[in-house]
């Protein structure tokens, strides 16, 4: 357990008796995730799990943001320069760490007092509790960017309250703290002063049950109020319009709820839908509703065969053209191709879920967890 | 102080097994659940490929429909240890029961869940309609059976029975429920035997109208699914009298509600009552008191009564239309058949995943007590009714696909495999229900774990549309038709897949090594070879009655012994057959093992069950005793793989029950506090 040196600064470690604190440390990349990062992270859980003395794990990132996601740009100039299996490397070593986190078997107490995004999500969401701010700025927002939510979130949207998680990923939608807590993505929220009287109550409570940390963190607590134009307030039509079979249908539904009332936030939402990738939207639909069925484990091995066909890029390159359009060029006018939602077809679709043909590919080898917690059983 | 001491030995033998971790950190119950994801041997094959095998369409319709209704509290989510079920309520009384399988229609309607269901065309939309109606069926067996009253016979008969006027009328205002149509046609008095129902509907040249009537108390209409509380029009099955001539069974749809649900002048309803199980489905009897409609209101398809009281048919022979009417009703065994399998999936999942992570005895002194699926016995008793269910799985998609693929020249075949797998497959449906329910102890009682409920509301299957047993002896009619209908003409068989008999008598080695009895074309023979005996002795039985003076059909109700094992041999050779073909169109080398090791497996505890094989000496003793032999070879090489094929089902989590996951957590005292 040492702590930082050379490349690992990019996670701080502190030991607080028996609670560690580990802070995401990238501050002028918005803590976006590293290959470094990731397997740093993944280290330092594993060793936690074997060591004894340790019964609390705090995650936080440095600056304003939490963790603004992985580092995608990183991953596309990988693949660029070299090969698509190099991207593979990152996504096998971050959907690891998900999965550890997911049935760790300590408590991981996540600080989300910032941006939250993609990978971000996935370093936090899987834990057992995540404490939301006033700065907490959460989204998914991947299928602007030619991708789809990963990192288990077919697992943790789809979760979400009625159709919320088909919203939220297809959309990239924004929520604050208080839209996170009242949507489960957030089991707490404090405001960010209380936050280091919070954390040195939280490692003089010297204890791993769930009870005790729950009941320590809810003493720094309250309950805020959801914002007037919350998406909170619309699940009624979410979920009428987003439970539907197709995203063709789900547009279609959209708009007839528009063609009754002029609706800003439903005519944003129908715009959100039409500027994201054709592609995406659809894989991203079928993950979500495949996640509402299955464990987490088996949704990571999913996702990643979704993320190497899309690295792979033989039905669409999309997900180059996003990070061009949104991380590189920043023209914000990214071309689809396809670009039309009719022109991508159900055999497409197919080929993301599909192991890859090439003999050196292997799907997700999840590590063997032993020791599982009673209430990360249930996630498997 | 010896017992705790040795408690304490068995406990760290059972930690040992499964737990390397240096820390607990959660007190350690006395008998621990371990996943059996985390337990057992990772999976040798693709269960996401397998799933598509067996699921065979509509994948992501079917996913769509299962979140549907994870997503919504009118399906009765409830947490257990840590999961989220849902499964209805069975505590609920009857009429709860069915107000809540109403208010799920309605909510499945809102959500489009029927869209297309009798206005859309082609094989696309059948198949769709399949996989939803299958999705339900696993939900709930009365909601699917309220929605499959509604859609199939209703709709159906207004579909095939019905003409353009009776479609533009009725098609859709049926899928969207604007009316609720239900389907009289058993009675009292009459169930299987439709053509001896006495309601009678005589047409009444001057007013134009058919007049409906129940004349007597054993022809009220029994079992009137949709008929106690909601359904607003029936198709009423009726005895036609046309100037003063009877013309047989006819189809007439006829108001019993109006659209605020009273009961129309001369009707009465009454409840059927509480019954074993589907009490959510409202079960009905009706009395008709010379109820007058519109002559359009004749369905007539196949028959017409013009104005003036004229009977126009262009199908002549009486037997020939009955037979042309009721073909089209075989979707209804279709969808009990598939259905069947369905069930039989869920309860194997359900207790075989609790077979891996429940432990009862050690048998080593001090050591750690034997997972249950590690018992040969335990595996003897469910890992054959596995297999077959794979079989049959295989089977019941042939089955869709040749209904979908019907035509004229299909018909009879159509008729004679939905009736031999409608039978066989509710009856192994039964079967396994017992097994695994006994499988999973005291925890198999247990509504909340599904299967013992199940077997009462799955028992029906065996007899409503059509008994097994009737089912069975029309299959050994049909085959002794097609018998004497080749021998007469001296012509090849070419149909129902008697095709074999046109080949020579297939030869059974002396001594049936283990490499043998795994291969096809033993399996296929032995198959054959019991068909084709048992055909021709049926054949021979009946004839010698018939030559001693005895009818056709009363040789046939005395040879019914036969008849029984000819019914049962053909179905297992078509079921092996269907299986055989899965097998073949798969690539996936790791698939194909597995599917070979099924299906050895379900041919060989066939051979061991059925005492035909012995009886009529297909088998020799020795021979018996070698298939027994490898039966439980079979049993100890598929029972590793006894979680993924399981996994396969495609039945979510959500729709098995607490026994199959965590029931330490699911049953902790904390659980009873919340």
């Amino acid at each position: 357990m040492a702590s930082s040196f050379g490349e690992t600064d990019q996670v701080l470690v502190e030991e607080k008796s028996s609670t560690r604190i580990f802070t995401l440390n990238r501050p002028k990349q918005l803590n976006a995730a590293s290959f470094t990062m990731v397997s740093r992270l993944l280290e330092l859980f594993l060793a936690c799990e074997e060591d004894p003395s340790v019964k609390l794990i705090i995650l936080k990132g440095k600056g304003r943001a939490f963790c603004a996601g992985g580092d995608v740009a990183a991953v596309v100039r990988d693949i660029t320069q070299g090969h698509w299996k190099l991207g593979a490397n990152f996504f096998r070593r971050e959907f690891i760490l998900n999965y550890v986190m997911a049935t760790f078997s300590k408590p991981q107490v996540s600080i989300l007092n910032g941006i939250v995004m993609g990978g971000g999500a996935g370093v936090s969401i899987h834990g057992r509790f995540r404490v939301a701010t006033e700065n907490s700025l959460f989204a998914m927002p991947e299928t602007a960017l030619g991708l789809f939510p990963d990192v288990g979130a077919s697992y943790f949207l789809s979760r979400l309250p009625g159709f919320f998680g088909e919203y939220v990923g297809l959309i990239g939608a924004r929520l604050d703290g208080a839209e996170m807590l009242a949507c489960g993505l957030a089991t707490h929220f404090v405001l960010s002063e209380k936050l280091s009287l919070l954390e040195d109550a939280l490692c003089k409570a010297d204890s791993s049950d769930p009870a005790v940390i729950s009941a320590t963190i809810s003493e720094f607590s309250l309950a805020p109020s959801l914002k007037e134009k919350s998406a909170c307030h619309r699940l009624n039509i979410i979920n009428k319009c987003f439970s539907r079979r197709t995203i063709e249908e789900i547009i279609l539904a959209l708009e007839r709820e528009a063609a009754d009332k002029e609706d800003e936030w439903i005519s944003s939402t129908i715009q959100s839908l039409k500027k994201a990738s054709p592609t995406s939207l659809k894989i991203s639909l079928r993950s979500i509703r495949e996640g509402r069925l299955q464990g987490v484990g088996k949704c990571l091995v999913r996702e990643y065969r979704m993320v190497c066909n899309v690295m792979q890029g033989e039905t669409s390159k999309d997900f180059f053209e996003g990070c061009r359009a949104i991380l590189v060029d920043k023209d914000k006018n990214p071309k689809w191709e396809p670009s039309k939602l009719e022109q991508v077809t159900e055999d497409m679709v197919d080929r993301y879920f599909s192991k890859i043909n090439d003999k050196d590919w292997e799907d997700l080898n999840l590590p063997r967890r032993l020791n599982i917690p009673p209430h990360a059983i249930a996630k498997l | 102080m010896e017992k705790v001491n040795f408690r304490t030995q068995v406990l760290t033998g059972h930690l040992q097994n499964h737990r390397h971790a240096t820390t607990t950190i959660y007190p350690s119950p006395c008998v621990s659940y371990v996943p059996p994801e985390i337990s057992e041997q990772p999976f040798s094959f693709d269960v996401s490929s397998m799933r598509k095998l067996m699921d065979g369409h509509n994948l992501g319709d079917r996913d769509w429909l299962f979140n549907l209704m994870v997503q919504s509290k009118l399906f009765n989510p409830r947490l257990r240890g840590g999961k989220v079920f849902v499964v209805p309520d069975y505590n609920h009384s009857m009429e709860q029961q069915r107000e809540i399988t109403m208010k799920r229609i309605e909510y499945l309607l809102d959500h489009g869940a029927f869209e297309g269901w009798l206005t859309g065309k082609g094989p696309e939309a059948e198949m769709k309609k399949f996989a939803l109606l299958e999705v339900i069926e696993i939900f709930d067996h009365s909601l699917a059976i309220k929605i499959g009253v509604h859609f199939f016979l209703w709709g159906g008969a207004i579909q095939f029975f019905g003409t353009k006027r009776h479609h533009d009328k009725w098609l859709r205002a049926t899928e969207n429920y604007l009316i609720k149509g239900c389907f009289a046609m058993t009675e009292l008095g009459h169930g299987s035997n439709v053509r001896g129902i006495e309601t009678t509907a005589t047409y009444e040249a001057n007013t134009g109208e058919f007049v409906i009537n129940t004349p007597c108390e054993s022809a009220q209409k029994y079992w009137i699914g949709g008929a106690a509380n909601h359904a607003t029009h029936t198709v009423v099955f009726s005895q036609l009298n046309v100037d003063g001539n009877n013309q047989g069974v006819h189809a007439f749809i006829t108001q019993i509600r109006d659209e605020n649900g009273n009961i129309c002048p001369n009707i009465r309803i009454a409840d059927c009552g509480h019954k074993i199980g589907l009490n959510g489905v409202d079960n009905g009897r009706i009395w008709f008191d010379n109820v007058r409609i519109p002559r359009e209101n004749l369905l007539n398809s196949v028959a017409d009564v013009s104005t003036d009281g004229k009977y126009l048919s262009a199908i002549k022979d009486p037997d020939q239309r009955f037979a042309a009417f009721l073909a089209p009703l075989t979707s209804g065994r279709v969808t009990i058949a598939v259905s069947a399998v369905y069930s039989a999936k869920i309860s194997l999942a359900i207790a075989i995943r609790y077979s891996l992570t429940r432990r009862a005895f050690s048998i080593t002194a001090n050591g750690p007590e034997l997972l249950l699926l590690d018992y040969p016995s335990h595996q003897r008793r469910l890992l054959p009714l596995l297999a077959k269910t794979y079989a049959m799985s295989f089977a019941s998609n042939y089955l869709k696909l040749l209904y979908i693929k019907r035509s004229p020249q299909l018909i009879k075949t159509i008729h004679v495999v939905s009736s031999a797998f409608k039978a066989t497959l509710t009856w192994h449906n039964m079967r396994t229900l017992q097994e695994c329910r006994e499988a999973c102890g005291g925890q198999g009682l247990k509504t909340e774990n599904r299967i013992g409920q199940m077997k009462g509301e799955y028992d029906v299957q065996s007899t409503f549309e059509g008994d097994n047993n009737v089912l069975m002896q029309q299959v050994s009619k049909a085959l002794l038709a097609e018998y004497v209908a080749a021998k007469k003409r001296n012509k090849p068989f070419k149909e129902l897949g008697l095709e074999h008999m046109n080949r020579s008598c297939p030869v059974i080695p002396a001594q049936l090594a283990s490499s043998t009895l795994r291969s096809t074309q033993f399996q296929n023979d032995i198959f054959c070879l019991r068909e084709r005996d048992l055909l021709n002795r049926f054949a021979a039985e009946v004839s010698q009655y018939q030559a001693h003076g005895e009818s056709k059909e009363s040789a046939f109700v005395v040879s019914y012994q036969v008849a029984e094992d000819l019914g049962k041999a053909f179905s297992d050779r078509a079921i092996l057959q269907s299986a055989i073909e899965a097998e073949n169109n798969v690539k996936d080398a790791s698939l194909k093992n597995i599917l070979a090791l099924l299906r050895s497996m379900y041919v060989l505890v066939t051979l061991e069950e059925d005492a035909a094989f012995l009886r009529y000496g297909y088998l020799s003793t020795d021979n018996a005793a070698a298939v027994r032999k490898e039966v439980a070879k079979l049993c100890s090489e598929i029972r590793p793989q006894a979680l993924a094929l399981v996994s396969s089902f495609g039945i979510p989590d959500a729709f098995l029950s607490p026994i199959a996951f965590d029931w330490v957590a699911a049953n902790s005292w904390s659980t009873v506090q919340n």
